[in-house]
């Protein structure tokens, strides 16, 4: 059960089911974290405005290996009349997508969804997701969305700053160093295919889907932003099969 | 609206195209915000079937897809003749727009005489408050007060709301206003209801007062038929549009 797992959350900086097609490495790793063999999973599609499509690739990359259930904010479903805080904290985990963070973080804030999520943080219920999905959990985000990037505060159950996406777009370490400068907290950045692991509020460890995906911590030291490379577990085959092949 | 437009009737244009006729430029500026439903993209191209084609020039703004240059929201909401906000969660709305400073810019684009226009959620934002079924049932909801009156929607499609207003009204929790039926438009100037009109035969709309006194409406009913030259686009921006489109 879920009160036996100690306050998880995973952040991507991108990845999983929704830009990673084939490549189920990050959602296998965070289904395994619920230790159990059939886990109760719930989307939030929130930061992408409930798109179906969106939702409809939820259950096509998740129904096969758990109890897939979505829970939207925009539109009345079906046959679901229990309110969505009932339905969240039943959940093993909890998956966010991606999208608008300031759009997911109002929407959210409107309905007290923020302190449903804090509630089945504290009760073991795993929580993860990716870019929107990763910046909403950490206290102080950059966002890029719409213009240039700017803080955000975001729902601060890990009390760090958070950017996503980082080695694919040079843009964003320069303006994650800037805003550094401008007084964000210290954090965690993460490229898409890596995914921080954090255990309470302390970085357990960090995988990734890709062999060459990275993460960093990025701090304020001595009147300068010193970013350190973090150790990166390949959830991959460990021996690189290509080469075997190309040979 | 009460409800109507190319969103929930889009075979019949009267009321989207009865908003064209108030405005003065020749190639007025539309902006759609499709935010109360989570930006779907039926709704986009609804948007732009109704729209292209009549010598306007038509803007979505999503607020949930990253659009691919950054978007001046300052410059985009100010710059347009004519918003028009689509129906869904009035309460998801009301947040997400806070969220982007777009509450402020709207105001502004009203004290500069921008024309605002909307369905359902998109209607009652406007008014001090209205009714939502955001949360299930039906219950009071504020809006952005550009208008002082309240609004309640779908009175004929959506029945279980109005009781709710009723009591709403009569007890204070919103000021007096008004129950729209689907396809029904209330145009106000100046704070000032002026004009209802109705997409179709046999709709209204009230007054509803806090004594519970309920007046109907007059309401003109619109041409069925749009008229087919109806804002034509001017031969020198077709043939200017074809051109850009060329040259790609």
């Amino acid at each position: 059960m879920s009160s036996q797992r100690p306050p998880q959350i995973v952040a991507f900086g991108g990845g999983g089911f929704s830009m990673e097609a084939g490549n189920p490495l990050l959602d296998d790793y965070v289904l395994s974290l619920t230790g159990v063999e059939r886990p109760r999973v719930c989307f939030l599609p929130t930061a992408s405005g409930d798109a179906d499509h969106y939702i409809t690739r939820f259950y096509r990359a998740f129904s096969g290996r758990a109890l897939a259930t979505h829970v939207s904010l925009f539109r009345e479903e079906r046959g679901e009349d229990r309110p969505f805080a009932e339905r969240l904290l039943e959940q093993d985990l909890i998956y966010v997508g991606g999208g608008s963070v300031s759009s997911l973080l109002g929407t959210w804030r409107a309905h007290g969804v923020d302190e449903v999520l804090a509630e089945a943080w504290e009760r073991g219920i795993v929580l993860c997701g990716l870019s929107a999905g990763s910046l909403c959990w950490f206290a102080d985000i950059v966002s890029k969305f719409n213009g240039p990037p700017r803080r955000v505060a975001g729902l601060g159950l890990l009390p760090y700053s958070n950017a996503v996406h980082y080695d694919s777009d040079p843009q964003r370490r320069t303006s994650y160093h800037r805003l550094m400068t401008e007084g964000m907290l210290d954090g965690y950045a993460a490229a898409d295919g890596a995914a921080l692991h954090f255990v309470g509020r302390d970085l357990e460890r960090v995988v990734s889907s890709r062999p060459e995906a990275r993460a960093y911590r990025v701090a304020w030291q001595r009147g300068r932003v010193v970013e350190t490379e973090l150790e990166t577990r390949y959830l991959g085959a460990t021996q690189p099969s290509s080469t075997a092949l190309a040979a | 609206m009460g409800g109507g437009g190319f969103t929930m009737e889009p075979d019949n244009p009267a009321l989207d195209h009865f908003l064209l006729t108030l405005l003065e430029p020749r190639e007025p500026r539309l902006l759609f915000l499709p935010t109360a439903s989570g930006d779907p993209r039926e709704q986009l191209h609804r948007f732009h079937a109704c729209y292209d084609g009549t010598g306007c020039t038509t803007t979505v703004l999503s607020l949930f897809r990253l659009n691919e240059h950054a978007v001046d929201l300052e410059e985009l909401v100010l710059s347009q003749d004519l918003v028009y906000v689509g129906g869904g969660s009035i309460r998801n709305m009301l947040a997400i727009w806070r969220e982007h400073g777009l509450d402020r810019l709207l105001r502004e684009a009203y004290a500069q005489g921008t024309l605002l226009a909307g369905l359902s959620a998109g209607a009652m934002c406007w008014f001090t408050g209205g009714i939502t079924k955001s949360g299930g049932a039906p219950a009071p909801v504020r809006g952005l007060g550009l208008l002082p009156d309240s609004l309640s929607v779908h009175r004929d499609g959506e029945p279980d709301r109005l009781p709710v207003y009723r009591e709403a009204v009569r007890s204070g929790e919103l000021p007096p206003g008004w129950a729209a039926d689907d396809g029904v438009g209330l145009l106000f100037e100046d704070e000032t209801l002026v004009r209802a009109v109705s997409s179709r035969h046999g709709v209204g709309a009230a007054r509803v007062e806090a004594d519970g006194t309920e007046t109907e409406l007059e309401v003109t009913e619109l041409p069925r038929e749009p008229d087919p030259h109806l804002r034509p686009v001017p031969h020198d921006i077709a043939e200017f549009r074809a051109l850009r489109r060329a040259r790609g």
